[in-house]
């Protein structure tokens, strides 16, 4: 079932892509209509110029759209990226510093501290939200608002359902910032890439997929452990990766939280966590430091500590070194597939001993985004 | 050598019919303490992993015979929470007997007094806003800001006992301001939350006692074992204040003195159980009712009970939190009420006579 809802949602990508890109010719001149992912019409008089982000994260989505400077049209933000992925922004940061500075910092949109009056300041066209905050942003009335202010909201997503709405929201990011092209090209570095796995994975018997753990932020709470995914995100990456997601045999939710003793019952043939420079807005996390500026020993302690928690020590997984930790963000983001390139590799050594995610990255790198790759993305445990 | 008057037979009834309530009322104490014995027996035996009754108690008996895996499961995930929810449970529910008696009201307990809420606000601030109130405590300081939070609150109720001319009525409506001024400031901490931090916070409130350590325990033993000895050795002023303030300071009592001493008491033992394990409504208002009904309100029956249900209605949720859904943590605050309830409202049906006058 899960390789049909796949196939669906790759076909229906293709088929809108194909839509949306007929008419991109004139879209400058006439108003741009297109559904969002929460379904909903929006119509825009022309190209909008002066755009916020709801998560600072979105930019993941539209840096590799944008060959020239990606934050010309982005107005605001929330600091979502400064706090908890600094070594990204720092990287954003060093090739646009003016834009970086420049941000607004508009807050939480569904928040009190969103000033709606600032965003009408600001002259914005239209604020990009996250689509698993659709009900937060009725229930707040804030579409109702901004819309009453003729500002147009657009819902996209790269979390709750990464895999299945990354296409078409990049295909929405395309057609807001004029660049259907590119995202074109994106589109189709994805399917190749994630293809890569699901091709093989596809020939994996269900007996043959092992039963995986996954911690969600491993090492965010000190003192408690575990935080996992239903089938979605990161559990999902997991199914796409030819693995069995054990929180998913538990409950249908996005969050689960998994009782320790459960695990060591389960026997987990792989535990990995998920981890990102936290430390800097949280100085106290035991979790790993994935990312631009992963630095492998540190991580590799951190990753050892995480192990040598009490009831983690004595895990098969943790005995025979299949315990890992990979970057946090890919879980909000349309570079999911490099993670799920990752787990495939962890998962089924011998299926995808060619297959390269390090390569892949640095190709999104150089091909899709302003800087070079560096740091580190995820690290497995030595014995 | 004066002869002495045989006892009237009116008098020996008396006499009689004390002692019996007083054994009564300690086999009573003695039956909770088996039932809560049972309790935990079936707390440490239930779990996700399938251990016999038999072998998990060989391990606890002799640590040494027990697999790795045993070891783990037995000593450091089960053990520790079913002893915490004795010990938390015991916590609450003499905070909330004291509380009850000491304000004279039925609904004081360290939820409704707003001391929850302040150490949930002391959390959020660590959880939110990363500040920790004393620095250098390390990944402790979550807990460290609630009990911080939790203290000051009840030195706040404490200095407006000094105040001139205050009821045991105004401190409980200062209570409650404190409950709503800490869940509206939490509010706005929340309403500013990133999701992870959203969901540790809610996690938080929600009480837990996934979090227990042996350490943990120990503090948790230790703070009771500073103050129910004080509680117990007060019994007779306290029950001499239930009669009312008046009586109790015509029986000698410095009510005054006895109020704040006890509050003193009541504030580390709430503060420390909700810095462990969380806000966890219920436990404090309705355990000490329970006993209540059964016992009565003679301290030296009372305050042991009200211990003992505190800890046998925390038992009995960690127990159902366990049975839900095997391999899935809920946070017991959700369950206490739920589980609670049911049993707290066939009390107050099956009773005849009112027990809060």
């Amino acid at each position: 079932m899960s390789i049909k809802t796949q196939m669906c949602g790759f076909l229906g990508a293709i088929a809108a892509s194909v839509l949306f890109l007929s008419p991109a010719t004139d879209a400058q001149a006439e108003a741009l209509t297109f559904t969002d992912i929460a379904g909903r019409e929006v119509t825009l008089p022309e190209l909008p110029d002066k755009i916020i982000l709801g998560e600072g994260r979105m930019m993941y989505g539209i840096a590799p759209l944008i060959d020239g400077n990606p934050f010309e049209k982005i107005v605001g933000w929330k600091n979502d990226l400064v706090q908890y992925d600094p070594d990204a922004f720092r990287k954003y940061e060093a090739v646009f510093p003016e834009d970086a500075a420049r941000m607004i910092d508009f807050g939480n949109p569904y928040a009190g501290e969103f000033s709606i009056e600032a965003v009408l300041e600001a002259e914005t066209d239209l604020v990009l939200l996250d689509v698993g905050n659709l009900f937060k942003a009725e229930e707040t009335g804030l579409i109702e608002k901004l819309g009453n202010a003729g500002v147009q909201v657009a819902f996209i997503d790269f979390r709750r359902n990464a895999t299945e709405n990354a296409i078409p929201s990049m295909l929405i990011l395309g057609r807001i910032f004029g660049e259907e092209k590119k995202a074109a090209e994106f589109i189709d570095f994805y399917i190749a890439q994630m293809r890569k796995v699901t091709n093989i994975v596809d020939t994996i018997p269900a007996e043959d997929r092992p039963l995986v753990v996954v911690e969600n932020a491993a090492g965010w709470q000190t003192d408690f452990c575990c935080w996992s995914f239903g089938p979605y995100n990161y559990g999902r990456f997991v199914e796409l990766a030819g693995g069995k997601n054990y929180a998913s045999t538990l409950a249908n939710a996005y969050s689960v939280e998994l009782n320790l003793e459960g695990i060591i019952e389960a026997d987990p043939d792989v535990v990995f966590g998920t981890g990102a420079n936290w430390k800097e807005a949280k100085p106290e996390v035991t979790s790993t430091l994935l990312g631009y500026e992963g630095d492998p020993e540190v991580n590799s302690d951190r990753l050892a500590a995480l192990a040598a928690r009490p009831g983690f020590a004595d895990l098969r997984a943790v005995k025979e070194g299949r315990f890992h930790s990979v970057y946090h963000q890919f879980y909000n983001s349309p570079y999911h597939f490099i993670a799920i390139q990752v787990l495939a590799k962890w998962l089924h050594p011998e299926d995808f001993e060619d297959l390269d995610p390090e390569a892949t990255f640095k190709e999104l790198h150089d091909r899709f985004l302003p800087y070079d790759l560096s740091g580190q993305f995820w690290i497995s445990l030595k014995n | 050598m004066s002869e002495i008057t045989p006892p009237s037979s009116e008098a020996l009834l008396l006499v009689r019919g004390y002692k019996r309530r007083s054994m009564q009322r300690v086999a009573l104490v003695l039956l909770a303490f088996a039932v809560l014995a049972v309790l935990v027996i079936v707390d440490v035996t239930t779990g996700p992993a399938n251990l016999s009754i038999w072998r998990t108690a060989e391990v606890i008996f002799d640590r040494s015979i027990a697999t790795p895996k045993e070891d783990v499961i037995i000593w450091q995930l089960r053990l520790p929470v079913a002893i915490m929810a004795v010990a938390v449970g015991a916590m609450l529910g003499v905070a909330g007997a004291e509380m009850q008696t000491i304000l004279n009201n039925p609904l004081a307990d360290p939820f409704t007094l707003g001391l929850s809420s302040a150490a949930g606000f002391g959390a959020a601030l660590a959880i939110v806003l990363g500040w920790s109130v004393i620095p250098g405590v390390g990944g402790l300081f979550v807990s460290v800001n609630a009990f911080v939070f939790a203290m000051l609150t009840s030195g706040a109720l404490f200095l407006f006992t000094r105040l001139r001319g205050v009821s045991p009525e105004a401190m409980i409506l200062v209570g409650i301001a404190m409950l709503f001024t800490f869940n509206a400031l939490l509010a706005f901490l929340q309403y500013g939350a990133s999701e992870i931090q959203l969901a540790q916070l809610i996690f938080w409130q929600l009480g837990s006692l996934a979090r227990a350590t042996w350490a943990k325990v120990g503090g948790c033993f230790l703070v009771l074992a500073l103050i129910l000895p004080w509680f117990m050795y007060r019994s007779w002023a306290l029950t001499a204040l239930r009669m009312g303030e008046d009586k109790a300071a015509a029986l000698g009592v410095n009510v005054s003195l006895l109020r704040i001493g006890v509050l003193a008491g009541v504030s580390l033992l709430s503060a420390v159980a909700v810095s462990f394990v969380g806000a966890i409504a219920f436990v404090g208002l309705v355990g000490p009712h329970i006993a209540r009904m059964i016992v009565g309100e003679d301290q030296r029956g009372f305050l042991p009970l009200s211990a003992l249900c505190g800890a046998l209605i925390l038992s009995g949720t960690s127990i159902a939190s366990k049975a839900i859904s095997p391999g899935i943590v809920y946070p017991i605050g959700m369950i206490t009420s739920l589980i609670g309830i049911p049993f707290f409202i066939l009390l107050i049906l099956g009773q005849r006579k009112r027990h809060w006058q």
